[in-house]
């Protein structure tokens, strides 16, 4: 279903066709980074710190070094040296521990051998002695005056030169005056929240095949969100120039922003010129969980105020993210995505504050949901203490065009208002709440981001296309791309092949991450199409003899007033005999993506006896721009929503007192499954980009924002709970039902 | 950013010559040495509503007004 704000008339841009990669992965023959078998490769086990926080004493191989099958043993002392400015010097500790384990798992030596369980065994038979250093577990204790050091290298950022802190960056935003304004507020309503760490929860754990050569030259195959950033951090991190690094990108079985940065690569790379072979190195799930990066915790306290007609007046928030053993900007981004609502008077102070736990990475919108959870759900006690209806007074105090998010930056053309509008009109929301359920809405926003892209187009002797770019294709970019260019030139979008080429055969991409694929990269297919309809023009017009500017192209065809049309085939089969081969290409860094709200909307039921919360009925709405494939567009929705219902209610990181995850697989780890959530019915709202050619705003992170708080808020409506802890899970459900009984 | 405040003596508004970001930023070193590391270190720029990752050479004029914000990737 769609809100389309200008029906557009396009002839592809708005279709269904089946996804051009669709066959290969539903039959199996999709090729993942794992299914990549070289001859004589070997297999990686890596050696972890039992450890959540200790000194590497000594590290001793020799044993290892003499088991059957051990080919090659990496440790620390095999990488360079980093600048500790150098921008990679972070991740390349994070790789692989250099004489400090900072979490437990962090790598501390890595095995090649023949067979993994020739590996296996040899990682077990390395002998590290450790000296155990006090942890750092949670935001109290990092927080806290005196608190031991979770990593002795960090340095708070955005700070003059200081000591080695706890603290990554510390942000405070204000304007107005939230102490008077809040003094003066008709209603005022604090509460305080958490939540623990999540993971992506990707299906696929991460996987590389490297295989070095004696010319210096390495080929990497690996699953990524972003293959020219795995050559560009691998190169950095061992000392090589980029060019000597070839990155083939494998299909990808989920990202979500964890596959942003590089676990395995660079070890593989030097286990593989240590042994003279390839090398394969899978993480196993545990590995997964334990040592790759999940969402920050965050503890947040939010105070709002608001007239009696339900004008928001003011905010006062304290925010704090936990970001594991290496510091970030989670924290700053967690304050700068309080954007939703105009809020005349703001006082916002966010931390960002390391612990001893994984090295977090990007999750979808990363930071936004934590402060949407705390936020929507105090909006919605301010609703419940006026009977507003929750719509209502979201559409009472929705940001606009110019409105100014937390950061002080206006907003430019926004679609929240009519996504609250969509989801009001909706048949769900029109629909009575069903009887012994209890209904919540809420809201959430992202940025997006543009940032470089790179496309060839070329046509082929036959009228078809292939199209490459270098963005892994995550959520369905491979048909957005045909789409596009089937819509400029005017051909079947089944005569369109689009390729996600190799870091040789392409024009440097950035990541596909912060929802930019369809928007940036799809803006640099159009501008390389352009192109190419230009030259089109200049053949035909060779062909019939006439100037370039008596041709124009329509539907996929050179016309000239008194010539039959020239359809795309019939120029580029005479390309020879007009000037060779055509192909354009077009790079650019793209300003201008367009900022994405969503308003999720849920019924469920409690279990008062057992605190098991069920979903019976959840719509997601979202401002998409221009829904390319619409099929996808949902589909990242109905993907967010499901990520965030499996945050809400069920997962979380659970350590114990040593800093040890207790939960490091997917029995005790749960994500939803499709039993646990009924279909997630999705509204597109299309409120075009202006700085897009059709519109696009990214679609793929937005979606993740809005759940927690609609959980939430439909829990509070059910039961009178208010549940400030994340997940609300059973027990939690439970003890507060017991609180407040 | 507010961080940046600690580099200024607490002034959140300055007058700043530069017809780029990157002159700005020069002219701040100039005026608060260490903002312009600190600046360059890892903020982003918002310019007439759109963000700008590497906003060294990015024109501004008169009416222009520049937020320097955390750096934006995403999931």
């Amino acid at each position: 279903m769609t809100a389309t704000e200008n029906p557009t008339g396009y002839k592809w841009i708005g279709t269904r066709p089946v996804r051009h990669d669709g066959y290969e992965k539903v039959v199996g023959k999709a090729r993942f980074a794992a299914d990549l078998d070289l001859t004589g490769q070997l297999y990686t086990a890596y050696v972890r710190s039992p450890h959540a926080h200790a000194r590497v004493l000594s590290i001793d191989t020799a044993a290892a070094e003499a088991m059957p099958g051990v080919k090659a043993i990496v440790t620390g002392a095999d990488f360079p040296d980093l600048d500790p400015l150098d921008p990679n010097y972070d991740v390349s500790i994070n790789v692989m521990a250099r004489g400090t384990a900072l979490y437990h798992g962090h790598a501390i030596a890595a095995v090649a051998a023949l067979t993994k369980a020739e590996a296996r065994a040899a990682a077990a038979a390395v002998a590290v002695s450790y000296d155990v250093l006090p942890a750092v577990l949670t935001i109290d204790e990092a927080m806290a005056e005196g608190a031991p050091l979770a990593n002795e290298e960090n340095y708070q950022k955005f700070a003059p030169p200081g000591d080695p802190t706890n603290i990554s960056t510390h942000t405070p935003l204000e304007r107005g005056d939230a102490a008077e304004a809040l003094a003066g507020a008709d209603i005022v309503i604090e509460r305080e929240f958490d939540a623990a760490h999540v993971h992506q929860g990707y299906i696929e754990p991460h996987a590389c095949v490297v295989d070095a050569g004696l010319d210096g030259k390495a080929n990497v195959w690996c699953s990524s969100q972003g293959h020219f950033m795995i050559r560009a951090v691998t190169a950095g991190i061992l000392g090589r120039e980029t060019s000597r690094i070839k990155v083939t990108p494998a299909e990808i079985g989920g990202g979500f922003g964890g596959k942003t940065t590089v676990y395995l690569e660079p070890v593989a790379l030097l286990l593989s010129e240590k042994s003279g072979r390839p090398v394969k190195s899978v993480m196993t799930r545990e590995e997964v969980l334990r040592a790759t990066g999940p969402a920050p915790g965050c503890k947040m306290r939010v105070k709002i105020g608001a007239t009696k007609d339900g004008e928001l007046v003011a905010l006062d928030a304290w925010m704090a993210y936990s970001l594991g053993a290496f510091g970030d900007f989670a924290g700053m981004v967690g304050a700068m995505s309080v954007a939703s609502y105009k809020f005349p008077n703001l006082k916002l102070e966010a931390w960002g504050v390391l612990t001893n736990t994984p090295k977090t990475a990007a999750y979808r919108a990363p930071s936004a949901p934590h402060a949407a959870f705390a936020i929507e759900s105090v909006i919605d006690e301010i609703a419940i203490e006026l009977d507003m209806d929750p719509i209502d007074l979201r559409l009472k105090n929705a940001a606009v065009e110019g409105d100014l998010t937390a950061m002080g930056m206006p907003h430019p053309r926004i679609g929240f208002v009519e996504c609250l509008e969509a989801l009001k009109a909706s048949p769900h929301y029109q629909s009575p709440v069903p009887e012994g359920a209890s209904r919540g809405v809420a809201a959430g926003f992202w940025f997006n981001i543009g940032e470089q892209s790179s496309a060839t187009v070329n046509l082929n002797e036959d009228g078809t296309a292939t199209v490459l770019t270098g963005s892994p294709d995550i959520g369905g970019s491979r048909a957005s791309m045909a789409l596009m260019t089937a819509e400029e030139l005017g051909i079947d979008v089944y005569a369109i092949t689009p390729v996600v080429a190799d870091t040789e055969a392409v024009g440097f991409t950035d990541v596909t991450e912060g929802s930019r694929a369809t928007f940036a990269t799809g803006k640099a297919v159009v501008e390389a199409c352009r192109e190419l309809i230009g030259e089109l023009k200049i053949r035909a017009a060779t062909i019939h003899g006439v100037e370039p500017d008596q041709v124009e192209w329509i539907d996929g065809a050179a016309h000239v007033e008194g010539k039959d049309p020239l359809s795309l085939a019939q120029i580029t089969e005479q390309a020879k005999r007009t000037g060779g081969p055509l192909t354009a290409t077009a790079s650019l860094n793209a300003a201008g993506a367009g900022p994405s709200f969503a308003v999720h909307c849920a019924d469920v039921t409690v279990d008062e006896e057992t605190g098991q919360v069920t979903i019976i009925r959840y719509t997601a709405v979202q401002d998409a721009g221009t829904a390319i494939h619409p099929s996808y567009v949902e589909g990242q929705m109905q993907g967010g929503s499901v990520q965030g219902i499996g945050w809400a209610l069920n997962e979380e990181y659970i350590y114990n007192a040593d800093g040890v995850m207790q939960n490091a697989g997917f029995l005790d780890y749960r994500i939803p499954v499709a039993s646990d959530i009924p279909m997630i019915e999705t509204i597109i709202v299309e409120v075009p980009n202006p700085s897009h050619p059709y519109g696009v705003r990214g679609v793929g992170e937005t979606g993740i924002v809005p759940p927690m708080g609609t959980l939430g808020n439909a829990i509070r409506r059910a039961t009178g709970v208010r549940m400030t802890s994340m997940p609300m899970s059973p027990p939690k459900v439970l003890a507060r039902l017991s609180e407040n009984n | 950013m507010a961080e940046h405040r600690r580099f200024t003596g607490g002034e959140a508004v300055l007058e700043v010559n530069g017809a780029t970001v990157g002159a700005v930023i020069n002219e701040l070193e100039v005026r608060f040495p260490g903002l312009g590391a600190a600046l360059r270190a890892g903020s982003s720029a918002g310019i007439n509503g759109e963000i700008h990752a590497e906003p060294e050479f990015v024109a501004v004029n008169p009416e222009t007004t520049i937020y320097f914000v955390a750096p934006l990737a995403g999931g």
